[in-house]
């Protein structure tokens, strides 16, 4: 981001916007619900209540309920888990790097790409434990010895995938909570019923914004973003070394931690954008959520959608390169067998579309961003589900080669986990503050009574 | 804070706040400066050290690879059992259980520290506090003796507050 546009962007809401607006937009969206606000709490809340319903289905009659068949046994939950674990990441991305290189227009659109982060990795969580299909014993996954004092495997990438996912969360969450405090606290003084003034107060934390607190709170705030950074990285690194630590065609691959780590910024972001436009709309956010920050999030997907893109086609240079006849095989099957469908879907959805954003009025383009974002996020679920079901139905030996039979589980669990998403999103943005207050008023030049003065807000 | 009472400026703008923290610097040893957005210049103004909260943070990370590496290893040694022809202690496949606990522990330490530093939890205790201090104004909090208020008082209103109050304090 180059320092002209921060510049212009802190310009552009000085004079304009000031500490007290601020305050009142964001803080009125917490205001007594609509009932559109209760029809999509309900609407989210059937519909992973029908998932549930599969779910309790698929426990009383097992995984043959599923299409989970040889030899694709890492089906559509897998696809899920990998496809919530990157949504999750721009949230992180967009919060702590984006932090440490200082980007202002990070400031209005973090908390809610934050939240989809903590949100996106509670419904991650869930799939690898829908997959194991005997989720009481998903417990043997963490670091308990068994009843023959036998321990986990710490060698195995799918126990490296367990610390790492549940570090993620964890620190994740702690990034959220602590930036939510003094917002929480400025919901806390304004609140209007008692309720909220007992639940702000609480999740406050008697937060008063003295300085003693901001200079702590501010340095603490900064390592939390450089040990989220790596986090970031070695996340989706570690998803990647599910697959590529095997010697499957098409998943041993030394591509792949990057290849993951650009597409799950590249899909979080889209949802960032699914998720602010309606939020601006609905709550009229227009002055906080310029135009400006949106043409910044499209240069990133532009950044990643070629980063992206790269990957693929080095990953077809190997295959040729390799001279390897069953890595050569999967890269003709992915193309042109069973699954042709969802490999040109996921080359329009993620090389294809995004170079629209090319052009400049499209990146401003709220209602073509809308879609464009949804095309993305087809297109990267479409991504994984190429990586593992083109790579299981054809490894070494034609005998073991297969197909996969999608059933209504599948299907109903997967829609299913969109509102168990939903629902954390939508009371969260009715309870808690979904724009940092304190933080956008960072960027806005404080008020001096002196314009002559040597005070300077930075 | 100490003193029987605190007298509370209340300021729309941030260099007068600045004056109003030192008037609290020049007359009182115990202050308290709010403000709605964190703003360098006054926190500098009222304290310039640094934070030794990286300090905790390092402790954490250091605590964290340890424990990693160590979960990693006394297991493997506790049942040995050697996977995909691996040494039983495999430095290379445990980086990443070392690696996430630095951040876990470094991350943990950190939110304890930060919460120790600034004296959260503290629901009830807000003494001089003004919610409009969270909204758009600046607040400077001043502890003193009865004797001392007046004299408080009116160098604060000449900083330019808006609104100079005295409460109870302790």
């Amino acid at each position: 981001m180059s320092t002209d546009i921060i510049k212009d962007n802190a310009t552009k809401y000085s004079g304009e916007v000031t500490y007290h607006e601020v305050n009142e937009t964001v803080l009125s969206m917490l205001e007594k619900p609509t009932f559109g606000w209760y029809v999509l709490l309900l609407s989210c809340i059937a519909t992973w209540v029908m998932g549930f319903g599969c779910w309790i289905s698929m426990m009383i009659y097992g995984l043959g309920m599923t299409g989970l068949s040889h030899p694709i046994m890492w089906g559509v939950y897998i696809t899920n888990f990998v496809f919530w674990v990157g949504i999750a990441h721009s949230g992180t991305l967009i919060s702590a790097v984006l932090y440490l290189f200082r980007a202002k227009f990070r400031q209005p659109i973090y908390r809610l790409a934050e939240a989809m982060t903590v949100f996106a990795v509670m419904t991650a969580g869930l799939f690898p434990i829908i997959h194991v299909g005997r989720p009481w014993y998903a417990y043997w996954l963490m670091p308990i010895p068994n009843e023959r004092a036998l321990w986990p495997n710490f060698k195995s990438p799918l126990l490296w995938d367990v610390f790492a996912v549940s570090t993620y969360f964890t620190v994740s969450t702690t990034f959220f909570i602590v930036g939510l405090i003094p917002d929480i606290a400025s919901a806390r003084d304004k609140a209007k019923t008692k309720f909220r003034k007992i639940l702000y107060s609480i999740t406050s934390l008697g937060w008063t914004g003295n300085a003693r607190q901001y200079k702590n709170y501010v340095a603490a705030y900064l390592i939390f973003a450089a040990l989220a950074t790596p986090l970031v990285v070695s996340v989706h690194s570690v998803v990647s070394w599910d697959f590529a630590m095997s010697i499957i065609p098409g998943w041993h691959a030394t591509i792949f931690p990057p290849y993951f780590v650009a597409g799950a910024i590249f899909s979080g972001v889209a949802m960032v954008i699914t998720l602010v436009i309606p939020l601006r709309k609905i709550f009229k956010l227009e002055r906080i959520i310029t135009d400006f920050h949106f043409d910044a999030m499209c240069k990133l997907i532009l950044l990643t959608s070629g980063v992206v893109t790269y990957a693929y086609v080095t990953e077809f240079y190997v295959a040729w390169f390799s001279n390897n006849m069953f890595e050569r095989y999967q890269f003709w099957f992915r193309p042109f067998g069973e699954f042709k469908l969802a490999f040109w879907g996921m080359a329009f959805c993620n090389c294809m579309a995004p170079l629209t954003l090319w052009y400049k009025p499209l990146r401003t383009n709220i209602a073509y961003l809308f879609v464009m974002s949804i095309i993305i996020n087809i297109g990267m679920w479409l991504e994984r589900f190429n990586i593992i079901f083109t790579s299981l139905a054809r490894d070494f030996i034609p005998a073991a080669w297969g197909g996969y039979n999608f059933s209504w589980i599948d299907v109903g669990i997967t829609i299913g986990a969109f509102g168990w998403f939903g629902m954390w999103m939508t009371l969260f943005i009715k309870f808690f503050p979904s724009i940092a207050i304190v933080e956008v008023k960072e960027v806005i030049e404080a008020p001096v009574r002196d314009p002559h003065s040597s005070v300077h807000h930075h | 804070m100490k003193g029987q009472k605190v007298v509370v400026g209340v300021f729309t703008y941030l260099d007068d706040a600045l004056k109003g923290i030192q008037v609290a610097k020049d007359n009182a040893k115990d202050y308290q400066v709010y403000a709605p957005t964190y703003v360098p210049a006054l926190v500098h103004a009222v304290d310039s050290k640094r934070s030794v909260i990286a300090t905790i943070s390092l402790i954490g990370g250091i605590c964290g690879l340890i424990a990693g590496f160590a979960l990693a290893i006394l297991t493997g040694l506790d049942w040995p059992m050697r996977v995909s022809a691996k040494n039983i202690v495999s430095i290379p496949a445990y980086i990443v259980v070392g690696y996430e606990w630095t951040i876990l522990f470094g991350a943990l330490f950190t939110l304890n520290g930060m919460l120790f530093l600034c004296r959260i939890p503290n629901i009830f205790r807000k003494v001089g506090y003004d919610p409009r201090f969270s909204d758009d104004k600046y607040g400077v909090v001043i502890g003193c003796e009865p004797d001392q208020v007046d004299q408080i008082k009116e160098k604060l209103a000449h900083t330019g507050a808006d609104e100079v109050m005295v409460k109870e304090g302790l």
